[in-house]
């Protein structure tokens, strides 16, 4: 690390993961090393204190919290910090590239995709609800909606048993039973209510209520409960040999002006809804009323919310993603704006053990894997869509599933398990 | 004094006698040495001089009264002899010539005769005469004149006399030296005479002798006033100073002040002090005046201070405060620097233009490269007849050096041609207006400080094969219309660009627009000559239904259809296939339609047929399934019509006006002069005051309603013909399509101060579409809600722009 013409750094590598520590003193570096050159340093670091480590590791470093993609001094000057000072640089264990696995072929556009720890369920453009292995392997297929199917969920993400919510812009929700491995899917209730096409649906996180949206700006609430909660008399379906239980909303709330393109539960009892009036609302559902309100600037298109650090990811009718803090006090509640995608963002998703990786999917048909410390570059570019990818799903953190326009569902392998 | 004038005078008139007197003189002169020699050795030169003066001396004393000598005994001879002449001099010329030897005589007698004629004057001569010659024997001879002085105080019987006296007192060293009359003369000129000079009778002086060294020493050995002798340099005599001569000269160079009886130690009396003194100075009393303020001066005073007053002149602090103030100040020499002077004779005089100044060509050594080789030359030759074409006008020519430079022999003509030209082109000042061009732009807001407006293509909608003329959006912006060439139209999901429907038509699709009613689903489609209400069937299916429902059920009607209006259109109901694909009521016209328009409640509708002459505008009701033709006669071909927002208003665009119509008076409100070939399309404002009108002939037309018939602003955006204009009805945006594929985005705040103008900022120009049979873009649609624009384009393609 001697001997260049340039000037020297003193950086400090530091680490939060113990198998990979290093001794903890300064080192003088090239000002312009990048993540190659401090990659190969800290292994022959790790070499030198370890000498049975045999592979090489791939890190990552941050400097100033976010991720170095430039040479370091440039990346300090970014930022106007100084260069005479020691930098600290932290290291970690480089996110692995996803594999592409599989895709997944529809006879229409896919909106509505979720996995759970071994099914897919996709909504498609044909109406039709289909469950797939996340073997690439379809289960079966549903034609009960009479349109376009804007969203699905499990209604337990880790237990595919407990059945599956399809909305679709025939304006109404049906609440399927799953008997996990078999074709036998039944719809145990509709979900009826709304005046125009459901766009998104949201499950609570202990799975008992089910939140909508769609472009009659309206937020309905409704039971997870199959059992006749005295709501609503049973509506029998002819052509269903099994009774079709007919829900209507618990709650309406009503305060968006244009429709809602998603919601998240935050807890059991707070949902989030985005929509394209601009505005992001965090609603009680207890009390059923506006609890926040996040007024931006664009039409928003999708959001994800993520309990490991309390933010939210919400895209909207341009090429950025936001981090909304909604917590904060201080300064505007856009944290952070991450921008790669050329066209509009139609979906994001966090990553459900990482607080800081999330997914993205454009109309600019690419799939985006991000780290929040980086927000001028993705991760990852995932590709393979051949036309706008319309959903992104990482609910399943083994699987990441983007569905789009090219009527394919593809399948990305995450190897950092 | 008086007595010189005089004697001047005698001289002149008697200037014959003078000369006789000087020959005279001369003669007795020659006599005298005579004389001298025969007195002997004894006499010195100073005797010899003193006998000359004698003569004189003696008549002189004679004048005094006669007296004989008593003093000298050594001219004793000399004296008688001199006694005589004197005598001859005063007494009468009878006993003259007795005494004086024949020569003398005759000579005399010359003289008697002249003096016989003037008896009287001569006597006045001669004692005058008399007082010169004693003047003049005193300056050399002070020993003497004392003497005679003594001697003349006496007698007193001349008055001649007694002027010698006067004489006396004011002695002085210049009358003393008129003895000799050669005047301040340096004396050194008669050096080479005998003589030095003349004395007043005109007779010579002559030198007097200088005896030799041994003369000069026995003089000094024994005469005891040697060392006060000095030689009088005008006459070469020699003067032994007087005591007081002496005396003088020791307090001369003594320093001391000549005059001895002045007191330079006397007590100092100081006359003028500060103190006053009790008596005056003056005897005489103080005037009046000078207890009296000077009018004078007051008159000055006044004069200054008015002067002060009116500023004409400074204080000195006033003065040096202005100068402090001032600049330095430079003044032009010239009129100008830039103008040229003018001249009286010529009024706004254009000098001439100044000629070329000579380049090297011109030069009489030019470089050689400026001389013409052959073909330059043949090529100058050629153009002979055209000299004009010529690039230079002469050869240019090489000396050794300028003197060998020959005259120019085109010298003349060529100025002659400069006078012509000069003449024979006038000249003229050319006013010049220097205009920036950034002042003629208005200043208008930066399009960074109008945000949002669409600025990104964000979604094509990709799926007809045709031309789309025309696209309409529902009420919540969830959904698009269009309809193309292709003979279908299609229903999209605007978020993601999806193709919902395809409905088929039978012929072309000219016009689409969404039922403004958010009850009704139902969509206007112009194909061909029907004009279709088609349920498109997304959405709330709640309406869709109702929709139907409505459509359904046919109104009863008794009132009588008119025929004009019969065979001007015919509603139908869709047979079974139609009514599968959606459609609902078939309206067919007797003419293709053009355009249809709703009106904003959903329930009239208006269409037109440029073709159909004065039946080419129908308003159709739904609700009662009637039509009406509210023109009888037809004003031109008609290109486009619209509702007014809120009030009951029908514009209707010919191709060169838009006609206002009240629809409840069945009145003309209006007529708005577009000034402009061919009216392609119209959007109004939301708010109903502002009408855009775009034209096949490049503009688009703002019209300000309440301001004029003419329009507001002409914008001239497009190079070609535009299509499509439209309005957001939230926003202040306005767009516009044209064949030149571009959509342009502009500002159009409409301000609720009717005072405040509309404000136009163009903001941006959105090209993507691709040209198709010289057709760019057709249709443009705002989003509703968003600031979104839609454009519609004969690629077949529908693109949406976003902020």
């Amino acid at each position: 690390m001697q001997g260049s013409s340039e000037g020297q750094l003193q950086i400090r590598l530091i680490t939060k993961q113990q198998i990979h520590a290093v001794p903890d003193v300064p080192l003088s570096v090239p000002q312009a090393i990048d993540t190659k050159s401090l990659n190969e340093l800290v292994n022959q670091l790790l070499r030198e204190s370890n000498p049975d480590q045999l592979k090489s590791v791939e890190f990552d470093f941050l400097a100033i919290g976010e991720l170095l993609r430039v040479p370091l001094i440039e990346h300090l000057q970014e930022r106007n910090v100084s260069t005479e000072t020691t930098v600290e640089v932290e290291y970690i264990e480089r996110t692995p590239a996803p594999e592409p696995k599989d895709s997944l072929l529809h006879d229409d556009w896919v909106c509505g995709i979720e996995s759970s720890d071994k099914w897919i369920l996709t909504g498609c453009y044909d109406n039709s609800v289909n469950i797939w292995t996340t073997h690439g392997k379809i289960v079966t297929s549903l034609k009960e909606h009479k349109n376009i199917v804007k969203a699905v969920s499990w209604i337990d993400k880790t237990d595919a048993g407990k059945g599956f919510i399809s909305v679709s812009h025939d304006l109404t929700g049906i609440i399927w039973t799953y008997e996990a491995g078999t074709d036998s899917v039944t719809p145990k209730a509709i979900l009826r209510g709304h005046e125009r096409g459901i766009d998104t649906v949201g499950i609570s996180p202990n799975s008992s209520r089910i939140a909508t949206g769609g472009w009659d700006t309206n937020l309905k609430l409704w039971s997870t409960s199959l059992e006749d909660d005295g709501s609503e008399h049973i509506h029998k379906k002819s052509r269903s040999s099994n009774t079709v239980l007919t829900k209507t909303p618990l709650n309406t709330l009503k305060g968006h002006k244009e429709g809602i393109s998603a919601v998240n539960w935050i807890d059991n009892y707070v949902v989030s809804t985005v929509s394209m009036d601009h505005t992001i609302k965090f609603w009680d559902a207890e009390l059923c009323g506006i609890k926040n309100e996040i007024i931006g600037q664009k039409a928003y298109l999708s959001s994800s919310w993520s309990p490991l650090n309390n933010t939210l990811l919400a895209s909207s009718a341009d090429r950025h993603i936001r981090l909304y803090d909604p917590r904060s006090t201080e300064g505007s509640l856009c944290k952070t704006t991450f921008t790669s995608h050329t066209l509009w963002v139609s979906s994001v998703t966090w990553s459900n053990y990482d607080s800081n990786l999330f997914l993205s999917g454009g109309y600019d048909s690419a799939v985006k894997m991000w780290d929040t410390r980086s927000p001028k570059a993705p991760l990852y570019n995932l590709q393979g869509h051949q036309g706008q990818v319309l959903k992104v799903d990482w609910s399943n953190r083994k699987y990441m599933v983007s569905g789009g326009s090219d009527n394919s569902v593809h399948i990305f392998k995450n190897k950092h398990v | 004094m008086g007595n010189k004038r005089e004697i001047k005078s005698s001289l002149k008139r008697n200037s014959v006698e003078e000369e006789t007197y000087v020959n005279n003189e001369v003669e007795s002169d020659e006599d005298d040495e005579l004389l001298n020699v025969i007195n002997g050795e004894d006499e010195d030169s100073s005797d010899d001089e003193a006998n000359d003066g004698s003569e004189n001396e003696l008549s002189s004393e004679e004048d005094a009264g006669g007296e004989t000598d008593e003093d000298s005994d050594e001219n004793d001879a000399d004296s008688e002899e001199n006694d005589q002449e004197s005598e001859d001099d005063d007494e009468e010329n009878d006993s003259d010539e007795e005494n004086e030897s024949g020569e003398d005589d005759e000579e005399n007698k010359n003289s008697e005769d002249d003096e016989e004629n003037k008896s009287s004057e001569d006597d006045e001569e001669a004692s005058k005469f008399s007082e010169c010659s004693i003047k003049k024997t005193e300056s050399y001879n002070g020993v003497k004149k004392l003497k005679n002085k003594n001697k003349l105080v006496p007698s007193k019987k001349l008055p001649a006399v007694t002027k010698s006296d006067e004489y006396e007192e004011f002695d002085s060293s210049d009358e003393e030296d008129i003895r000799n009359t050669v005047g301040n003369i340096p004396m050194n000129w008669y050096d080479e005479y005998k003589h030095l000079g003349y004395d007043w009778d005109g007779n010579k002086i002559i030198r007097p002798e200088t005896g030799d060294q041994l003369d000069a020493f026995l003089k000094r050995m024994e005469d005891p006033d040697f060392w006060r002798t000095v030689k009088d340099p005008q006459t070469g005599q020699n003067v032994v100073l007087s005591e007081e001569d002496i005396n003088l000269i020791k307090r001369i160079k003594a320093q001391k002040i000549p005059d001895e009886t002045f007191d330079e130690y006397a007590p100092w009396i100081e006359w003028f002090t500060s103190e006053v003194e009790q008596m005056p100075l003056r005897k005489f009393p103080e005037h009046k005046r000078s207890f009296l303020p000077s009018k004078h001066e007051a008159r000055k005073v006044s004069k200054l201070v008015h002067a002060l007053k009116m500023g004409w002149i400074k204080t000195m602090a006033e003065a040096e405060k202005l100068r402090a103030k001032k600049e330095p100040q430079f003044y032009m020499l010239w009129q100008t620097d830039d103008k040229a002077e003018e001249m009286r004779r010529i009024y706004n005089h254009i000098s001439a233009p100044k000629r070329l100044l000579p380049g090297h060509a011109e030069s009489y050594n030019p470089p050689p490269e400026y001389l013409f080789d052959e073909k330059e030359l043949k090529q100058w030759n050629k153009l002979k007849n055209a000299p004009w074409k010529r690039k230079l006008h002469f050869i240019p020519e090489k000396y050794d050096s300028l003197r060998k430079v020959p005259a120019y022999p085109r010298f003349i003509k060529e100025r002659f041609l400069r006078c012509l030209d000069l003449y024979l082109c006038p000249r003229a000042i050319k006013m010049k207006l220097n205009i920036e061009p950034e002042s003629l732009v208005p200043k208008l807001p930066s399009p960074k400080d109008l945000q949002p407006f669409p600025t990104v293509l964000a979604i094509e909608y990709k799926g007809h094969t045709d031309m789309v003329r025309s696209i309409s959006t529902d009420k919540t912006g969830q959904y698009l219309l269009s309809g193309s060439d292709d003979c279908t139209i299609k229903i999209w999901e605007v978020n993601t660009g999806r193709c919902l429907k395809t409905i088929k038509t039978d012929s072309v699709v000219r016009s689409v627009e969404w039922c403004p009613n958010a009850a009704l689903s139902l969509v206007l489609v112009a194909s061909g000559q029907e004009v279709m209400l088609i349920n498109p069937n997304v959405g709330d299916f709640l309406v869709n239904s109702k929709t139907d429902a409505v459509l359904q059920e046919v109104p009863k009607s008794d009132v009588v259809v008119p025929d004009r209006v019969r065979t001007t259109i015919q509603w139908s109901e869709p047979d079974s296939e139609q009514h599968q694909r959606g459609v609902r009521l078939i309206l067919k016209h007797f003419k293709d339609v053009s355009q249809v328009t709703w009106h904003g409640k959903g329930d009239y509708f208006a269409t037109v047929m440029p073709d159909g002459q004065n039946r080419s505008v129908l308003i159709s009701q739904i609700s009662r399934r009637r039509s009406q033709l509210p023109f009888t006669k037809s004003k031109g071909l008609v290109q486009y019509v619209l509702f007014h927002p809120t009030k009951p208003f029908l514009f209707v665009a010919t191709q060169r006006h838009v006609r206002i119509y009240d629809l409840v008076k069945q009145t003309l409100l209006k007529k708005l002069l577009t000034n402009s070939k061919w009216i392609s399309c119209m959007a109004i404002h939301p708010l109903g005051d502002n009408l855009l009108v775009g034209t096949y002939d490049r503009k688009m037309l703002w019209f300000d309603l309440d301001l004029s018939t003419k329009p507001y602003q002409t914008l001239r955006l497009h190079g070609t013909a535009v299509r499509g204009v439209a309005f957001h009805k939230h926003y202040p945006l306005f767009a516009s399509g044209s064949d030149d594929r571009s959509l342009i985005v502009s500002h159009g705040m409409v301000y609720n101060d009717l005072l405040q103008n509309p404000l136009i900022v163009p903001l941006k120009r959105l090209q993507d579409h691709e040209a198709f049979n010289d057709f760019g873009i057709f249709g443009v649609v705002f989003h509703p809600l968003q600031p979104w624009v839609f454009s519609s384009g004969a690629d077949g393609t529908i693109k949406l722009y976003n902020n």
